[in-house]
């Protein structure tokens, strides 16, 4: 078995992202059962509905690959829907909600990375709290209740197409190129990458490890701000509870992708591939009528899996 | 990497902190605060010191403690645990299944027990980070929970209702119930080779040194997969003390306790890298918590604030103690 596990063509296919097996896989199931489903407008409308997801998970893999975590993302998406859709700000233009989203989001994102860079506490505990206050916030302001409508200009952009594909989708396709290039030719994207393998040869060859994790929380906010903006269009109503399970869905899809903390080994485009994975395994799921705890379910054993997969890996290649 | 940094000595309150490290963590910030708490609520409000209220808050107070205490094994190996909240739901959907309390009861500390070795053999034997691994049990489990109980409903044995409502030699049942829980615990994390063990292994870890521990002769995976096992059998008893109090099974009765328990634990002093912590400061932390809820409600403060102020303390509490190394 261990003999096995060492040979070069096992090794190889065990170092594919268990991303792209879960969607060839889920590819396959829906090719035979439900082929007139594949085709571009209806993967179009259910690839859309997981844009947001898609965008929040560019700032989580980030934050993932410097051995940290960021919780906060719900908080951010209900904040700015809220000043959205609150009426706070009335006859702002698109242009002023677009620049409020994003400062709001990198603020919340360097408070995060300054608590954990520097003063060092705890990841999942800071923005966890982070979140929690973002959320109580928003309900205390809006008592409870969905607050108001989005202006209908958000729903008129998230509604336009580029031919047979959704502008959203576009839009995350565009944001993921952006981020992998990113991550691959700036000096910060080697920092990180530095950061991930270890922190400490990172400290000792000159690298800033504080900095860069500082920035990698600042930038995911950023992107969660970005990712705020797309879920508002796509609900183009205000909400209490908008968003609050996609932070946990993103940490899901960025290790499904193959990004497990500081090893990044799926890059940007694995994380990418979770989260359409997510999307085909509930089209494969309400297809096939299976509802809410059995998509529960499935969910959690993916993860364990994808984990799994990994974590074994890990001893085996030591 | 450098060392926390010189700054932070000079604040009083760090220093304050510094004074009470050890093993035992940062109790003392969080025990001022409960006696604050409890001063304030005396003075603002006639109701708070009334024996009416301090058993409400005793029995409020008993699932959060009970999980948090399950929770603070698994954080003193430099783990986490984020079923306990499905785990609690899941109880009471068994428990409501309509067989008799004989069966039930046993079963569910089976399940969890179950519950609790599965992710620790996913942690230590599979190599999968605990927040990974438990996320995942998180959500098969909430599912299995949802399947056996969709909404909430049933009714649960006799039994369990009868251990948690009415009283026994003039004193309200839930107070046995805390009694038994903290004996219990002191007696795993103090007075057995086990508690012994566990604060090696985290401290260990704390430290860098993963393998300080084993190099000692302790079996460390195999006392990390039992702190996961208590962690589980403890959110179980939260649990069944919960079924107890609603009379029947919740899918949704355990939502986000997780979080309210790792708060509890972060609050009393615990550190999340494993090894310095104590059982004493996970329940002053549990009850700050408890005395928070309670008072805001004497005072008529909205939940929402309530959530904001409980949110801004865990990231105090957390900003209190810096550490040496950067992480989770």
């Amino acid at each position: 078995m261990a003999a096995l596990l060492t040979t070069p063509l096992v090794r190889r296919i065990t170092r594919v992202p268990p991303a792209y097996y879960v969607f060839a896989g889920l590819l396959i199931v829906l090719w035979i059962a439900r082929p007139n489903m594949l085709n571009a407008n209806v993967m179009g409308i259910f690839i859309r509905q997981v844009a947001p997801l898609g965008v929040l998970v560019l700032g989580q893999l980030l934050v993932m690959r410097v051995r940290s975590i960021d919780l906060s993302g719900g908080g951010v998406i209900l904040l700015v829907n809220y000043f959205i859709s609150s009426g706070t700000f009335p006859g702002a233009s698109l242009t002023f909600f677009i620049v409020l989203a994003l400062v709001t989001g990198t603020l919340i994102g360097l408070l995060n990375g300054l608590m954990i860079g520097l003063r060092r506490s705890s990841a999942v505990i800071t923005t966890l709290a982070v979140g929690i206050i973002l959320v109580g916030f928003v309900q205390f302001m809006s008592s409870g209740k969905p607050p108001g409508d989005v202006p209908s200009i958000f729903n008129q952009i998230y509604n336009t197409k580029l031919g047979p594909i959704p502008s959203p989708v576009i839009f995350w396709l565009l944001l993921t190129l952006a981020m992998a290039v990113f991550l691959s030719r700036s000096v910060f994207g080697r920092f990180v990458a530095s950061v991930g393998e270890s922190p400490v040869a990172a400290h000792f060859s000159g690298v800033p490890v504080e900095r860069t994790v500082i920035v990698a929380h600042t930038l995911a906010g950023f992107i969660a701000g970005i990712a705020a903006l797309v879920q508002t269009a796509s609900i183009a109503v205000g909400s209490v509870r908008v968003g609050l399970d996609l932070p946990i869905l993103a940490v899901a899809a960025t290790i499904l992708g193959g990004v497990v903390f500081g090893r990044g080994e799926g890059g940007v485009w694995g994380p990418f591939f979770g989260v359409l994975s997510f999307a085909l395994l509930f089209v494969v799921m309400t297809t096939f009528g299976i509802g809410e705890p059995g998509k529960l379910i499935a969910q959690g054993v993916i993860i364990l899996l994808a984990a799994v997969f990994y974590g074994v890996r890990l001893t085996k290649s030591n | 990497m450098p060392e926390a940094r010189p700054s932070a000595m000079t604040n009083p309150l760090a220093r304050l902190a510094s004074a009470n490290r050890g093993r035992q963590g940062l109790w003392l910030v969080p025990l001022v605060l409960a006696v604050l708490l409890a001063i304030a609520l005396t003075l603002r409000t006639s109701q708070f010191l009334t024996s009416e209220n301090l058993l409400n808050l005793v029995a409020q107070a008993m699932p959060l403690t009970i999980t948090a205490i399950g929770q603070l094994f698994v954080i003193l190996v430099g783990g986490l645990d984020l079923s306990v909240g499905s785990v609690i739901s899941f109880t009471t959907a068994v428990l409501a299944l309509g067989a008799p309390g004989y069966v039930l009861v046993p079963a569910v500390f089976l399940l969890a027990a179950l519950i609790g070795l599965t992710n620790g053999f996913a942690v230590t034997r599979l190599n999968v980070h605990p927040i990974i691994a438990t996320l995942a049990m998180q959500y098969i489990v909430l599912g299995i929970t949802r399947v056996l109980r969709p909404v909430a409903g049933g009714t649960v044995p006799d039994v369990v209702i009868a251990s948690v409502s009415g009283s026994f030699l003039g004193l309200p049942m839930p107070v046995y119930w805390g009694i038994v829980v903290i004996i219990l615990a002191w007696k795993l994390l103090y007075g057995s080779r086990f508690g012994l063990h566990l604060f090696a292994i985290g401290g260990g870890m704390a430290a860098g040194t993963e393998d300080a521990a084993r190099n000692f002769g302790i079996a460390t995976k195999r006392n990390i997969m039992l702190a996961y096992v208590a962690c589980s059998c403890f959110a179980a008893l939260a649990g069944v003390f919960l079924a107890g109090r609603i009379v029947s099974g919740d899918p949704n009765v355990g939502l986000l306790f997780e979080l309210d328990a790792i708060t509890a634990v972060a609050i009393g002093g615990t550190q999340l890298s494993g090894g310095i912590g104590s059982l004493h400061g996970t329940i002053i932390g549990s009850v700050v918590l408890a005395l928070l809820s309670n008072g805001m409600n004497l005072l008529n403060v909205s939940p929402f604030v309530q959530t904001v102020i409980k949110g801004g303390i865990l990231l105090f509490v957390i900003g209190l103690q810096s550490r040496k190394k950067m992480g989770l």
